[in-house]
């Protein structure tokens, strides 16, 4: 465990140096599409991680409780998206279309300036990042607090906050997509972009969960917890999955459909020429190889075979976000050590921060009298 | 009644003494064993080992059917059989059919699951199962649990199957005999298939009978009943029934007097521009060059069409010298009656639009060729 750490710390210094190499060698502008892309993974991650939680509460579930310290883990990336955040802002007046000098001739543009100006903008991310790390306090802080103090009523009011954060999750993650993936090229509309990020948020963090549950499963942190319980989790990252292909073909048929020179210029960037691979790699990866490898029952309570799709559902977001950001540096693939070493870089550092959270609280929330209920949950 | 035997039957105070007893019967060589309960037990599936049911792999099977038959369908109606382009996409616009695709999968797997469940899995029409006339049948969907231990194809030492059952903690031992399994004749068959034709039928003609009979009551008849000529719809006001009438020979609508010049050479002589300088008929002018001109001569009468390559004509640059020169008649006979391949708009456009197109014409020609006096 102690190896595994030092290996962590090691490739995030790795992961530093070429970081800041890029920004050195590459440029200013490749620097800032890979920091906002990890951007964008780790609030997609972290949120994905609290909605679960919350739709846990929300539906009253008793086969999750469980397994809901491992979401509650993955959360703890939420208070680590304020640096993120404050230095990513840096990036404004270099890779975001609408403050490039000039934006605002083209009339679609000018439409927008009411919504997309430095004053709304960095107020619209401070008030859905201080909502986050709130919503994280609540939902996280209030389980953990629950450890010690056994109050069957932090559940009761845990419970009542979930469907209020599910609203301001809705509205803040809408207003984030926008914000720090559309407008990248303001000119663009799709109006059902802020469910598409949702839809890759919460199959990411489904499969991040999975991933940490068997972790804890097979070194047998979490006894009373059986194939069944995983079961469950592929279930959800199996339906994640249907509703994400759902979006993402609903949000490309229309705009093939329409044909309209202002929406349709995004796709053609992200469809042909060098691009045209990863868009293939994303529609075959992220739906159908999930898709048909978790139909059958057995395949889902096959802890062996989860693990892989989950390993698999993630790249997939990587790849995914790769395929919404990357082309704003313009034609061709930006593949190559600056993106290597962005993701040796948060993946070290998200492993660290979620190896640290493995230390709060207990492996099961202990407090929740539901706990019990939720160890007898078998399949059949 | 035959003296075939469907199996042994033993009685089980609980779930855990059933479950415990499953191993037991096992081990006395038993292997194919049901349970009834009255409620479902949690690990009967695994004690019992039933093999997989083959439900899932039909309905993915017939889904994957479903879907690639809805493509097939798609493709070759659109693009062998009748060759279409939609909206102008390319051929083959896959993206626009996968909603087909989808619906088709969805709707097959479904029926593959009822109705597999129902005919194939569950042997409809055969009603009734010999449990159901078991002294037992009272217990086991009240408070106690049953195990049978089944035959093979009628052949079970019974005598062995209730010694295995009773050292297992079985009581209330019941042997249960094969009942007389009436297969569904060819007769039921066609009786039920000309049955169900004969319904559709009499459905079918019964509903059509009576909408003729007795015509449709309408609760609402607002806006649906007018006073109101309909298109090619007959009227008793005229000689002849219709309610269109031909305009009499000679007639000459309003605002599209004919030309009479027989060449643009003379209209260009004989024709005078009538219209009044304004800024409204240049403004009219605008708008009705770029609806009816500018996708071939381009906004400003350049002649590069807006068109793709596949538009092979090559429309006259308004621009060039010849055009600049000729006269204003000249250009209104030419959209009256077209020319090469542009059609004539006489029909379409009226004569003051008309002329308003030659003047915004005009005002492009000065536009673009603009001297030094002009932005004094």
């Amino acid at each position: 465990m102690r190896r595994a750490g030092a290996g962590l710390w090691a490739a995030l210094a790795v992961g530093a140096v070429g970081v800041v190499g890029t920004f050195a060698v590459d440029g200013a502008q490749r620097f800032w599409a890979n920091w906002i892309l990890w951007f964008v993974v780790a609030v997609c991650v972290a949120l994905g991680a609290l909605f679960i939680v919350a739709l846990q509460h929300v539906t009253g579930a008793m086969w999750s409780v469980p397994l809901r310290r491992v979401p509650e883990r993955v959360a703890a990336l939420t208070p680590w998206l304020v640096p993120l955040a404050l230095i990513a802002l840096f990036s404004l007046p270099v890779s975001f279309s609408w403050t490039q000098p000039g934006a605002a001739a083209s009339a679609t543009v000018a439409l927008k300036t009411s919504w997309l100006n430095y004053p709304f903008f960095i107020a619209r991310l401070a008030v859905c990042i201080a909502l986050w790390v709130l919503s994280y306090r609540m939902l996280v802080g209030g389980s953990l607090r629950q450890d010690k103090t056994r109050d069957p009523a932090a559940t009761i009011r845990l419970r009542r906050y979930a469907p209020v954060f599910m609203i301001l999750l809705a509205l803040t993650l809408t207003a984030f997509a926008f914000d720090w993936v559309s407008s990248l090229e303001a000119g663009w509309y799709s109006d059902i972009f802020g469910a598409y990020l949702f839809a890759g948020a919460v199959t990411s963090s489904l499969a991040a969960t999975t991933l940490l549950a068997i972790y804890l499963y097979r070194r047998d942190r979490l006894p009373g917890v059986t194939p069944d319980h995983l079961y469950n989790l592929g279930g959800l990252l199996f339906g994640f999955t249907i509703f994400w292909g759902y979006i993402a073909f609903s949000q490309y048929l229309l705009q093939w459909y329409a044909n309209l020179p202002a929406e349709v210029f995004w796709f053609q960037q992200r469809t042909m020429g060098s691009m045209q691979g990863v868009f293939i790699l994303l529609g075959v990866g992220h739906f159908f190889v999930p898709f048909l490898a978790l139909m059958s029952r057995r395949d889902k309570q096959n802890w062996r075979r989860l693990r892989w799709v989950a390993l698999w559902v993630l790249f997939m977001e990587f790849v995914d976000v790769f395929w919404l950001i990357s082309p704003i540096q313009g034609a061709g693939l930006h593949l190559g050590w600056p993106e290597a070493s962005f993701a040796l870089f948060f993946v070290a550092a998200g492993l660290l921060i979620v190896r640290r959270a493995m230390g709060m609280g207990e492996h099961m929330p202990v407090g929740d009298p539901f706990l019990a209920d939720g160890l007898k949950f078998h399949l059949r | 009644m035959s003296d075939r035997v469907f199996g042994v039957l033993g009685l089980y105070r609980d779930a855990d003494a059933l479950l415990a007893a499953i191993p037991e019967v096992k081990a006395s060589g038993f292997t194919r064993l049901e349970a009834f309960t009255p409620y479902p037990v949690h690990g009967m599936d695994e004690a019992l080992d039933l093999p997989k049911s083959m439900l899932g792999v039909l309905v993915f099977l017939m889904g994957a059917l479903a879907c690639v038959s809805a493509f097939t369908f798609e493709w070759w109606t659109s693009t062998v059989s009748y060759p279409l382009r939609t909206a102008g996409k390319a051929m083959n616009g896959w993206p626009g059919w996968v909603l087909v695709m989808v619906e088709a999968t969805i709707l097959v797997s479904t029926f593959t699951a009822a109705f597999g469940m129902l005919f194939v899995f569950n042997k409809l029409p055969f009603f009734g199962n010999p449990m159901l006339e078991t002294d037992a049948l009272p217990a086991f969907t009240r408070d106690r649990f049953a195990l049978v231990v089944m035959s093979g194809r009628g052949r079970l030492d019974v005598e062995a199957a209730k010694a295995a059952l009773r050292a297992a903690g079985g009581d209330a031992l019941e042997v249960i005999p094969e009942p007389e399994r009436v297969r569904a004749s060819a007769g039921w068959w066609m009786r039920t298939v000309v049955g169900l034709v004969t319904v559709c039928f009499l459905a079918g003609y019964g509903m059509d009978w009576a909408t003729r009979t007795y015509p449709t009551v309408r609760p609402m008849v607002n806006m649906e009943v007018q006073p109101r000529l309909d298109p090619e719809a007959p009227d008793a006001f005229f000689a002849n029934g219709r309610g269109m009438q031909r305009p009499p020979d000679g007639a000459v609508a309003r605002g599209y007097l004919p030309i009479l010049a027989a060449t643009p050479e003379d209209a260009g002589k004989e024709l005078v521009d009538p219209l009044p300088v304004t800024a409204a008929v240049l403004a009219r002018g605008r708008h009705m060059f770029d609806l009816h001109c500018a996708v071939c001569h381009d906004r400003l009468g350049t002649g590069k069409p807006w068109l793709d390559s596949t538009y092979q004509a090559q429309p006259v640059d308004l621009q060039s010298a010849p055009m600049r020169d000729a006269a204003d008649g000249f250009l209104y006979w030419v959209i009256s009656q077209g020319i090469r391949t542009m059609p004539g708009y006489a029909a379409d456009i009226s004569q003051d639009d008309r002329w308003a197109i030659v003047r915004y014409i005009r005002a492009l020609q000065r536009s673009q060729n603009a001297t030094a006096e002009d932005v004094k």
